[in-house]
């Protein structure tokens, strides 16, 4: 049986040590904020929280809803943080040439180029752009990153235009002249790879730092069984009541014959 | 050989004597322990479902198809200027306490109060001030691991509709009315919903709640009360 009185907690240590420094973490920085949105018919959805300290960006995202598999493998979605132009999600006006899906091109003065790529290591330059190797893969991602971010890319997040992108469609979920398509990005592709699925424009926090995760608030004393002591005693006390009960019943019956 | 009869009627024997009186300790002893667990109130899927008459705004921004504006959202509701929070004060929950400024461990994971007997809940400082535009956090233990309850042992037991007051170093009162309470797992929190932008003044209390995972003394859950500002009054 757990005894959950006896322990120190780690928590406590932590906290005390922490708060006896002086402020570890920068206030100088400020937060963004993006809600991705499905774009192109996907069933996906998630968020995006940068927290900002000079150029240093700590990157927290979750996505989930994406198409799982390419090829028999994860599927491979790159992202990216676009920059430099309206700062706006693509609508469906935006299909140019009607076939149904917006491309990465077709979607490019809503949101712009390739400022920095959100890849899970290495690079993060638009070179890194296409680089399956290095993007997140799979129906759903918990990414986090602290990258630098150029200055190019820091300008647009300030003025507002910078808009995340997911890529990577369900081909099933293309039109048929779509499916047959290649990508305008990378041409041994097909167009579903590499066309934008999720898409969401940065805009700043009302948190000047957004924490990673959630709050360790507990100790755990009330948890499980407590007082384990005591009812331990108390039982303890119970079975020498019913041993002294049983030798005196013996003698009882002993000294009655 | 017939023994001398020590014990007749008129007196109990020692040991029948002792069996009872051990019998009687023991079971005291068992049934106060049992009375006295204490568990913090978990709440229920009700609790998560909001008034009818709250105006508080949604975090979320409109559907895929639209795009968020640049600037913040025209708001709803009163909202105050930036001022330091000092002290809060629950009565539904039979809270009142200072409040401490919490930052950022070096990991990045919010800062929580000391776990000692006398615990405080605290304000996250890179959040808004409460009665300000925008998230307020403020957060509190559930339990310690060595004195029992904490300051927001009963957090759980919040309900949409119960009030709260926040005096602030600018001598005024912040009157907040409970929106919802929501239990999440910690491996499922839902960052954008607690820390994201809203649209009116609006607060979160947080503490943890669910199984406590004994190998890694960590609670499985966070119990979060969504609360929105309903008025203020000098203090």
């Amino acid at each position: 049986m757990k005894k959950p009185l006896l322990l120190l907690a780690p928590a406590a240590a932590i906290g005390l040590a922490v708060l006896a420094m002086p402020g570890t973490a920068s206030a100088a920085g400020n937060s963004y904020q993006a809600q991705l949105n499905a774009l192109n018919h996907s069933s996906g959805s998630g968020s995006v929280m940068i927290s900002l300290n000079g150029s240093q960006a700590t990157i927290t995202e979750h996505f989930s809803g994406l198409a799982a598999t390419f090829g028999g493998k994860p599927y491979p979605h790159v992202q990216h943080i676009h920059i430099g132009a309206q700062g706006q999600c693509p609508t469906t006006a935006a299909d140019k040439n009607g076939d149904g899906v917006i491309s990465t091109t077709e979607g490019g003065p809503s949101y712009g180029a390739i400022g920095t790529t959100l890849s899970t290591s290495g690079d993060t330059s638009p070179a890194a752009g296409t680089t399956l190797t290095v993007a997140p893969s799979g129906a759903s991602t918990d990414y986090q990153r602290s990258i630098t971010l150029d200055s190019k890319t820091l300008a647009s997040l300030k003025a507002g235009t910078a808009v995340v992108v997911v890529h990577g469609l369900d081909p099933a979920t293309l039109s048929k002249t779509a499916q047959g398509e290649k990508s305008d990005l990378v041409p041994s592709l097909p167009l579903a790879a590499t066309s934008p699925a999720l898409c969401g424009t940065l805009v700043a926090s009302q948190m000047s730092s957004i924490p990673g995760g959630s709050a360790s608030t507990g100790g755990g004393s009330t948890a499980g069984l407590q007082h384990a002591g005591w009812i331990e005693l108390g039982a303890g006390l119970i079975l020498a009541g019913a041993a002294a009960g049983g030798v005196g019943m013996r003698r009882r019956t002993a000294t009655t014959r | 050989m017939i023994e001398p009869q020590h014990h007749g009627r008129r007196r109990l024997p020692p040991l029948a004597v002792l069996a009872v009186v051990l019998l009687l300790a023991g079971t005291a002893l068992v049934v106060v322990a049992l009375r006295s667990q204490r568990h913090a109130p978990q709440p229920p899927a009700s609790a998560a479902v909001p008034l009818g008459a709250v105006t508080a705004s949604p975090a979320r921004t409109p559907d895929a198809g639209t795009n968020p504006p640049r600037r913040s959202p025209v708001s709803s509701g009163p909202v105050l200027a930036r001022a330091l929070p000092l002290q809060l004060v629950i009565p539904a929950i039979g809270v009142s306490t200072d409040l401490l400024q919490l930052g950022l461990n070096p990991d990045h994971s919010v800062q929580v109060p000391p776990l000692s007997r006398h615990s405080e809940a605290g304000w996250y400082k890179y959040s808004p001030t409460p009665g300000q535009l925008g998230p307020a956090v403020i957060l509190g233990h559930v339990d310690s691991a060595e004195y029992g309850p904490a300051v927001f042992f009963r957090l759980g037991a919040l309900r949409p509709g119960n009030t709260l007051s926040i005096t602030r170093a600018d001598h005024t009162a912040a009157v907040f009315r409970i929106d919802r309470v929501v239990s999440y797992p910690k491996d499922h929190f839902p960052t954008l919903q607690f820390y994201g932008n809203t649209g009116n003044a609006a607060l979160r209390l947080i503490t943890c709640g669910g199984k406590f995972d004994f190998t890694t003394r960590n609670y499985e859950s966070n119990i979060v009360a969504y609360a929105s500002l309903v008025s203020s009054h000098p203090a």
